[in-house]
């Protein structure tokens, strides 16, 4: 089987698509009409750069890029997450990139070398889908729970207060907030994986079944990347709550409010 | 020395002095109210004994040590804070109990056998620990405060408005409760009638306001 290729015109249809989203946004004064173009634009942009590039990476195959590539990946998806959930990067971002990066390398030679059984560990091919696919699924969750976690600190300050006040260490007191920010940050993952195949095809099973794998082999991989993406998403949740944990609070043990975009 | 002094304590904040220049020195034993109308900063400065809130200059120490971010930490452990918000807890209050004594300080703690007398004395229903906190009612939830602070094993009180939703009788009897052991200091932010009645030492922020200790 092979795949066929889209003709220019066929973009060109696909473009066509975005009337209909432009059409409502002027409708119903949605006010959505650049940011809907700056995104497309960028979007464009962005995978005919990444496909140039990731040609050029798969061509030479090299394992110092790859490993290079995919920090670039993490330092990325750090910078986003901080950015979404409104906290400045300044003093937290070298340190969530760390850890970020130490879960993300690990689940990827853990991956390549137990589940797919591959030679070359750092194979582009491998290592570099699968990167994007974990970092990229564990992104919103990690948004969700470090912003829940900011969040649930200022608006139930007094309970942390009250905490402290009954002789609780700063730890102590936190655990409660970062329970709740991981179930909170958790529960999508979780709904995805029990519902999947049913309610929505994944994107690489319906990748890998459109380049002409059986479906058996997609849901080999989707199932080995799900429990992957499941993990990682909560290792980095915890640990992006860690962060906030151990910088977010000055040396009495109160929330540092300038650490956040909008204090 | 007394077990607390505050010496020309200044706190402003954006821009709105609250205290200024403020002095105080509080005997072991001793139980002082503090009142004046809401909004002086008598909240502020129960914030600031705990850590909770800066101050821009001046000197507080408990018991000879002072106040800052180095002693903190033990000060808190000393001190029986209990805010007048109360809003302190989500889930059953049996589990509100549970966690604050799990906490490493409070772990060897033997008042906490103390707990069902206490509850007792406070008239609340050994069944009431099965309750949602939240379903409580403002009156009960005041008085579990109130119960965690009594069983801490602590001898020093800040008290926030912790009568003001009771009924006279156990306005009354928590009054008693603290006046009763003399090794307690305790300051008491209050607009009841039944601490005024008891407290040998009153302090007015509105009178301070107007010596100029207190601006506002």
């Amino acid at each position: 089987m092979e795949t066929y290729d889209i003709s220019l015109e066929g973009m060109l249809f696909s473009f066509l698509l975005l009337l209909i989203p432009l059409v409502i946004s002027y409708y119903l004064g949605l006010k959505l009409t650049s940011s809907t173009l700056e995104s497309a634009v960028r979007m464009v942009l962005q995978l005919v750069f990444v496909g140039i590039f990731l040609t050029f990476v798969f061509d030479l195959n090299n394992a110092f890029i790859n490993i290079t590539w995919v920090f670039v990946m993490v330092i990325v998806a750090s910078h986003t997450v901080l950015k979404n959930a409104e906290l400045k990067t300044r003093n937290l971002l070298p340190v969530l990139v760390l850890f970020m990066a130490l879960t993300n390398y690990s689940m990827l030679l853990y991956f390549n070398r137990f589940i797919l059984d591959l030679n070359n560990l750092i194979d582009a091919r491998y290592f570099i889908p699968i990167a994007g696919m974990v970092l990229g699924n564990s992104l919103k969750a990690n948004v969700i729970g470090m912003e829940n976690f900011c969040n649930e600190i200022q608006r139930n300050e007094n309970r942390y207060l009250f905490r402290l006040s009954m002789g609780a260490e700063k730890t102590e007191a936190l655990v409660p907030y970062l329970r709740k920010s991981m179930r909170v940050a958790l529960k999508p993952t979780i709904a995805n994986m029990a519902t999947i195949g049913i309610v929505f095809l994944p994107g690489m099973m319906t990748g890998q079944i459109l380049a002409g794998a059986s479906p058996i082999v997609a849901i080999e991989y989707q199932i080995a990347i799900m429990l992957a993406i499941y993990v990682t998403t909560m290792v980095n949740v915890f640990l992006g709550v860690l962060v906030l944990i151990h910088r977010g609070f000055d040396d009495y043990g109160m929330f540092k409010k300038e650490l956040l975009r909008n204090p | 020395m007394g077990i607390l002094d505050i010496r020309n304590l200044s706190v402003s904040y954006d821009g709105k002095t609250i205290l200024s220049d403020f002095d105080l020195s509080v005997s072991k034993g001793e139980k002082i109210l503090i009142k004046g109308r809401s909004g002086i900063g008598k909240s502020t400065l129960f914030r600031i004994i705990m850590g909770f809130s800066v101050h821009n200059s001046g000197e507080i120490s408990l018991d000879g040590i002072p106040v800052d971010s180095e002693h903190i930490w033990d000060i808190r452990r000393r001190v029986a804070y209990v805010s007048q918000d109360t809003d302190i807890a989500e889930g059953k209050v049996s589990d509100l109990l549970d966690e604050v004594f799990s906490f490493k300080a409070n772990k060897d703690n033997p008042a906490i056998e103390d707990l069902e007398s206490i509850m007792d004395e406070l008239s609340l229903s050994s069944g009431l620990l099965n309750k949602q906190y939240m379903k409580l009612s403002g009156g009960e939830k005041q008085r579990i405060a109130l119960v965690l602070a009594l069983i801490s094993g602590k001898d020093i009180f800040l008290l926030d408005e912790v009568t003001a939703e009771l009924d006279a009788d156990l306005k009354h009897k928590v009054v008693e409760m603290f006046f009763d052991n003399s090794q307690w200091t305790v300051l008491s932010i209050s607009h009841d009638r039944e601490w005024e009645d008891k407290a040998l030492k009153v302090i007015d922020f509105s009178e301070e306001a107007n010596n100029g200790n207190i601006r506002h």
